[in-house]
């Protein structure tokens, strides 16, 4: 069931998606710069661009009558907290997946690693 | 050397790659087995083709909150009642001219194709026509001669495309048939012409019958 | 050994020499997709133009036909450019696959003569096979259809049999298995039935899972290979990151499948499957962007491909706006209701082919070309780089500038036609004679010969970028830890 976008609230729409996208690109960069370069000073703008994407992920939840149902207020507390945490688990991905340091063998033999 | 931890592991990426995308694929087939037993002719949601034989209407649905197709009366098309089998063969002949002569590629049909001239999910219905009595001969008139009539403001006008009027009057009952389809509410705020009859009838046509399920 | 800097195919493998083969035509049917989108786009403008001689569906036809075969014969000989290095032994069958090329080819020019010269048919089943299939995208008659399987069932040979008797790497294993979901699913795509919402729900099977699924994935096979070569990265690395997509991209793009589905008469349930799916869209695009400034952070890297890097870093912005914040802004049911099949779908469309596929196809060509005149310097102080720098911004403006044009327009559209007039055929053609959308339509045009220009220069560059050129291309720094 869904309840569609009012005429006025069009603009609104799209614009907030947008910036759902943005600022999560932004909170993403930032939060990975912050890091690898080791400056903890940039890490509130970071979370500031996460806070940007939590008051879009709202206005667009509004906008287009997203609280109107269960199923799709779930669907706005999953990209409230699947944004947040997304950078987190790829840094981490990131870290551990260039952690072994010994020179490339070219498609050996597949290695059990655990 | 030093170790990968296992959820950074190749091996782990590898396995989880091929398991994420089997079950998406098995989920999708178990989808589409569903969905095909939707919108199978003669499904509660893609109408019999001997819908045609009937009035259809789009009515706003309080329960679902959107238009929802609605069958009436009998009101047959050509004045011709027709079996299934004969409808779907008129349909079907219809659906292969929209596809022959590319229909596709200025108008859209159930919202895809291209965006040169207005969607077609709905042209059955469409108020252009002005009154129902006159629209079918209309339609096929204007589908073998579209040429010189009247479209537009814009100066855009659709070809003639060799429209035979067999062919004419297969289409009309393919645009008849698609207009009776359930597309959750597609397009939306949609007025359709005017099908009310003179006022002792009105009763029956607003009330309807249900889909026919036969065939398919 | 030849004398850098000519083209001389003495610097290639048997695959390359076929790769660039596929890349001649790729880059002779990009041209053709240019030409037919301008007469298409002077249609609106001037309907009368060309009218009944090249009507604009015949146009508009060609224009995505071209599209998507040109970006197939890119994949293609991208596939068979890394095939040798990867498998490290000559390719398996190559001669069949140089005659398969020729036969492509030509099957190709024969249906697009067909398309411009019968255009249309008589209602029944033999246009369907001789002419036009009439269904979006994939109107190539059936006969040519056929032809189309048979050829890339012989390509398929070609990989399979090469990475079987060669070695099978991470990136082969995932191509293999890429291919044959690619061509599996172009079966979907092949057969009549009357019934409108089975014709489409099965037509998505093929246009979704092949631009949403597989292209994407075949995108990261290649991507992972030019990372290889051009950065010095680590096979592991990239093969475990290549899984790491797979996962990602198949696991949001199958399903995703379901946004497509919301009106074509399948069930509600499709609204919460397309809307959960929409939500996962961003994960791989965040997933690309913590890796990216990750890689460029513990590796100093020096490239030494200035063009195809900058086309790489074009690829990665369109990417993520034209799929990404495009795709986002109108997939969820209750805009898209008023948006599907308005402008919105042709600005997004625009947006995420040449973002997410045409740049990298091109950065390929760069590649191609720099290997081709005898792995020469194609770093900083290139001479006649002007050329190359302005076919970037002309192709990248014109591209954006269009977008934006077809956005303002398709945003008047949904209002209007849609909402307002509830979208009755007096609707469309109020929206469609409304300033902005009449505007609109002018401003893609111009921006559309913009493209163009972008487009002569590119072809320029490539036929003299390198040319004379001596020096031999900068080694790359091999990645430097932390």
């Amino acid at each position: 069931m869904i309840e569609p976008v009012a005429l006025q609230d069009f603009f609104l729409t799209f614009f907030s998606a947008a910036m759902v996208i943005l600022c999560g690109a932004l909170y993403a960069l930032l939060f990975a710069y912050a890091r690898v370069r080791r400056r903890q000073r940039l890490m509130p703008l970071a979370y500031l661009a996460y806070l940007g994407l939590v008051a879009s992920v709202l206005v667009l939840a509004m906008a287009a009558n997203l609280f109107a149902t269960g199923f799709w207020t779930f669907i706005v507390m999953l990209m409230l907290i699947g944004y947040l945490l997304a950078p987190h688990a790829i840094w981490h991905l990131c870290v551990g997946t260039h952690a072994h340091d010994h020179p490339d063998q070219e498609s050996g033999p597949y290695q059990k690693q655990s | 050397m030093s170790h990968t931890e296992w959820w950074a592991s190749e091996s782990f990426w590898r396995k989880t790659a091929i398991w994420v995308t089997a079950g998406s694929f098995v989920a999708l087939i178990f989808l589409t087995l569903d969905s095909m037993s939707a919108i199978t002719a003669g499904s509660t949601r893609v109408p019999a083709y001997s819908v045609i034989n009937h009035r259809i209407d789009y009515v706003f649905d309080e329960k679902r909150n959107f238009q929802v197709p609605v069958i009436g009366v009998e009101e047959p098309l050509f004045d011709q009642t027709l079996t299934e089998a004969e409808a779907e063969a008129l349909v079907s002949r219809g659906k292969l001219t929209t596809q022959a002569k590319n229909c596709m590629n200025c108008h859209t049909l159930l919202g895809n194709g291209a965006y040169y001239a207005p969607d077609l999910t709905k042209a059955w219905l469409d108020p252009s026509w002005g009154s129902k009595d006159v629209r079918e001969q209309m339609m096929v008139d204007f589908l073998m001669n579209p040429q010189d009539r009247l479209h537009n403001g814009l100066g855009r006008r659709m070809p003639n495309l060799g429209i035979t009027e067999g062919e004419a009057r297969a289409t009309v009952a393919f645009l008849k048939w698609m207009a009776s389809i359930d597309t959750n509410g597609f397009p939306a705020n949609f007025t359709p012409i005017d099908q009310s009859d003179p006022p002792a009838d009105d009763a029956s046509a607003a009330n309807g019958s249900p889909i026919p399920q036969q065939g398919g | 050994m030849a004398m850098p800097g000519t083209l001389d195919s003495a610097n290639l493998n048997g695959g390359q020499k076929l790769a660039v083969k596929y890349f001649t035509v790729a880059l002779a049917l990009f041209g053709a997709q240019i030409v037919f989108g301008l007469l298409a786009g002077i249609q609106y403008l001037k309907p009368d133009f060309l009218y009944g001689v090249l009507d604009f569906s015949v146009n508009r036809m060609v224009h995505i036909n071209a599209l998507v075969v040109w970006l197939l014969f890119g994949f293609i000989g991208s596939s068979y450019w890394l095939l040798e290095d990867e498998a490290g032994i000559p390719v398996v069958g190559l001669r069949l696959g140089n005659l398969v090329f020729w036969v492509f080819t030509l099957a190709v020019a024969v249906v697009v003569v067909v398309y411009l010269l019968v255009q249309i048919g008589p209602g029944d089943h033999s246009t369907l096979w001789l002419i036009n299939e009439g269904r979006e995208y994939i109107e190539a008659p059936r006969w040519a259809d056929i032809g189309i399987v048979a050829c890339v069932l012989a390509f398929f040979f070609n990989v399979a049999a090469t990475f079987a008797k060669g070695r099978y790497t991470g990136i082969g294993g995932v191509l293999v298995l890429d291919l044959i979901a690619l061509f599996g699913i172009y079966l979907a795509g092949m057969f009549y039935t009357p019934n409108i919402s089975v014709d489409q729900y099965w037509w998505w099977w093929v246009i979704h899972l092949w631009v949403e699924a597989t292209w994407e994935v075949l995108v990261g096979c290649l991507m992972a290979y030019g990372l290889m070569q051009t950065l010095g990265v680590r096979r592991k690395i990239v093969e475990t990151w290549l899984y790491i997509e797979v996962a990602l991209m198949f696991g949001s793009g199958i399903l995703g499948l379901g946004h497509h589905y919301f009106w074509i008469g399948t069930p509600e349930y499709w609204f919460t499957i397309g809307g959960f799916f929409s939500a996962l869209e961003p994960i791989p695009l965040v997933a690309m962007v913590v890796h990216s400034v990750f890689d460029s952070g513990t590796h100093n890297m020096k490239n030494n491909n200035h063009p195809a890097l900058a086309w790489i870093i074009a690829h990665a912005f369109g990417n993520f706006f034209g799929a990404g914040v495009w795709g986002f802004m109108h997939t969820l049911p209750q805009i898209n209701l008023y948006t599907h099949g308005t402008q919105w779908s042709a600005s997004h469309g625009h947006f995420a082919f040449f973002g997410a596929y045409a740049t990298l196809v091109i950065a390929f060509f760069y590649l191609a070309l720099q290997k081709w005149r005898g792995n020469v310097w194609m770093s900083g102080g290139l001479a006649g780089a002007w050329r190359w720098k302005w076919a970037l911004g002309l192709l990248n403006l014109g591209m954006v500038g269009m977008v934006m044009a077809m956005l303002v327009a398709g945003y008047e559209q949904s209002q209007i036609e849609r909402a307002i007039e509830g979208s009755s055929w007096v609707g469309y053609f109020v929206a469609q004679a409304h300033p902005w959308f009449v505007q609109g339509m002018w401003w893609r045009q111009v921006f559309g010969w913009m493209f163009a220009a972008g487009f002569v220069l590119l072809v320029w560059d490539l036929l003299t970028l390198g040319r004379g050129e001596r020096r031999p291309a900068q080694a790359h720094s091999e990645s430097a830890p932390r």
